[in-house]
């Protein structure tokens, strides 16, 4: 085990590196998604877990098919919308934060059923 | 050419056109704006009906119409106008009742241009051929509806906001990542070209894995449904329509574009699974409705459990399972707005969303409360109403593919949908109405459109017209990818 990783950390860098380093960052961002309490802490996590859909997007196009550019392309429009959908998120924490005084996502349980 | 993307240009330049009348008008001509936004809508609906006979691809074939995506348009943009008419007590302020407890919903504008907005991603995303289109149409169809599910400045639809954000950024992030393997498997981004390209490898399994987690919070499929009851209680009752019809509807479109399209080649291998969600959100969903006091909640479980029964047509290759999948989710659309206007009519008057609250209500609004149990009745699948035909169509096919344990899941299912829907029922025909209670007053328009809908869901189930063109239209559709 530990001989395979100190051989698969010196070899020259190829797609399987590059996809162990986005399946670590979108492992990342799922245990912040699931344990921050704090919800831009959240938010902060989606951004790992989209920034790790678009590394991927980069690499496929890299070394899958280098020909064209339509994972570039995709990468960029994932920027695009990590934008929009933090935005989003940031005005309605601000909203709440007004009305509750607190975004603290265990708080968050005024509605039962 | 130009004409197939019509639909979608109009309905985004009116969305600017109310942006910019919005903000040169004062707060009391502001009425305009509504009428505007269904004169926009109706045009939109013209410009379906003017393509129609015509399918075809734009922008190298990046964009393309054909005979599903009209009526899926046609129902996003029916839908949208349809809550716009149920918002419109509550956006301009036309309380009938001076102690009507609701508060009125602020920013008209802001508010049409934002509903226009998500529905022309999901008009996008019917017509999607590339994941990237079909990635960032279906994001314009979610991130406005974060923002209207907040509208109401309290703190129940600011905690409904936030559980919607984070969950809906985690599902489109699933997605994203489930849409970034295909291609690492293909190398391609056009959807064709991907179904072509695929060979089964456990990789292909992760990805759709991912994919179907994305889908199922569109969706509201058990297990993914666990935002749908706090969202659907916070958010202001026009907008827990919508989700509860549109936001659905995209969700179909969704599965149409990737189960067909995508992995129509490898049908017999997710066949089963579609079987086993299908009982499950079924029966957690009935299970989860039998329980609730919040006229909302009800609603947003009664939701779940019908995503249930509407998966159930992409159990077999039958030539009839685009039609009855499409006319059950026309019937599910009309028949539940028709039970949300009853709703918002109620609460806008008595400012209640409790079941109870709706006691007496037959004898104090006999013609309101015929409309909810017509309404109800439709959803639980009643003969003649059309819940009923929709069923049927659904249920047979699942029988015809040999699914026959699922078909009597459903059977039971209907039945225990039956007990909790003539809960309603049984508090508006047989509890007494509260001590003192008065009729409550009817605004036309609000009268208007559940008379209309009411009348529209009998009908469907009533005359077959509707479901015969459907079906002439769209039976050839799902052999080109299914095979």
């Amino acid at each position: 085990m530990g001989e395979n990783l100190v051989s698969f950390l010196e070899k020259t860098p190829d797609v399987s590196h590059w996809l162990v380093l986005s399946s670590l960052l979108f492992s990342i961002g799922l245990y912040g998604l699931l344990t921050r309490r704090n919800a831009v802490g959240i938010l902060m996590s989606v951004e790992l877990l989209l920034n790790s859909g678009a590394l991927n997007f980069i690499l496929f196009n890299r070394f899958i098919s280098p020909g064209n550019i339509d994972g570039q392309v995709m990468s960029i429009f994932v920027i695009a919308i990590a934008a929009a959908e933090v935005v989003v998120g940031m005005a309605i924490f601000v909203a709440l934060f007004q009305q509750r005084k607190t975004v603290d996502v265990t708080q968050m349980n005024m509605m039962k059923g | 050419m130009f004409t197939l993307i019509l639909p979608e240009l109009i309905v985004i330049l009116t969305a600017f056109l109310i942006l910019g009348v919005d903000l040169f008008v004062s707060e009391k001509n502001r009425v305009v704006l509504a009428p505007l936004t269904l004169v926009g809508l109706g045009a939109a609906t013209a410009a379906i009906f003017f393509q129609m006979p015509e399918a075809g691809a734009l922008f190298g074939g990046r964009f393309a119409v054909d005979s599903v995506t009209w009526w899926f348009k046609f129902l996003f943009i029916l839908s949208t106008g349809i809550t716009i008419a149920l918002s419109l007590d509550m956006l301009d302020g036309r309380k009938v009742l001076e102690n009507a407890q609701t508060p009125r919903l602020r920013f008209r504008g802001e508010y049409y241009t934002i509903l226009l907005f998500t529905l022309s991603g999901m008009m996008f995303l019917v017509s999607a051929r590339d994941l990237i289109t079909l990635y960032v149409s279906l994001e314009l169809a979610t991130i406005p509806l974060f923002v209207l599910a907040s509208w109401k400045r309290d703190g129940n639809a600011g905690e409904a906001g936030l559980k919607y954000v984070i969950m809906g950024a985690l599902a489109s992030a699933l997605l994203l990542y489930g849409f970034s393997l295909l291609y690492g498997l293909t190398g391609q981004t056009d959807l064709h070209a991907i179904s072509q390209g695929l060979t089964p490898s456990p990789l292909l399994w992760l990805a759709v894995a991912l994919i179907v987690s994305g889908i199922g919070f569109k969706m509201t499929i058990v297990p993914f449904h666990f935002w749908a009851a706090e969202v659907y209680q916070g958010a202001p009752t026009p907008i827990t329509a919508y989700l509860s019809v549109a936001s659905k509807g995209a969700g179909l479109a969704l599965m149409f574009q990737l189960f067909f399209r995508v992995f129509g080649g490898f049908f017999k291998d997710w066949q089963i699974a579609i079987a086993v969600f299908a009982a499950l959100t079924m029966t957690l969903g009935n299970l989860g409705a039998i329980v609730q006091n919040n006229i909302k909640r009800f609603m947003a479980f009664s939701a779940i459990s019908q995503a249930g029964y509407m998966i159930m047509g992409f159990l077999g290759p039958q030539k009839e399972s685009i039609a009855s999948m499409i006319f059950y989710m026309w019937v599910y659309v009309i028949t539940n707005l028709a039970v949300f206007g009853v709703i918002i009519f109620h609460s806008n008057q008595t400012g209640k969303e409790e079941i109870t609250d709706y006691r007496g209500l037959a004898q104090t609004n006999p013609l309101m409360a015929l409309g909810m149990m017509l309404g109800l009745f439709g959803l639980a699948g009643i003969p003649p109403l059309s819940g009923f035909v929709g069923k049927f169509f659904l249920f047979s096919i699942a029988s015809a593919t040999g699914f026959h344990w699922l078909v009597a899941v459903a059977a039971v299912n209907s039945t225990i949908s039956l007990y909790y829907y003539l809960r309603i029922v049984r508090q508006m025909y047989i509890e007494p109405p509260a001590a003192g209670a008065k009729a409550l007053e009817v605004s036309p328009v609000l009268g208007f459109t559940v008379t209309t809908t009411v009348l529209a869901s009998v009908a469907l189930g009533v005359f077959p017209f509707f479901y015969n063109i459907v079906n002439a239209q769209t039976s050839g559709w799902m052999s080109l990818f299914v095979k």
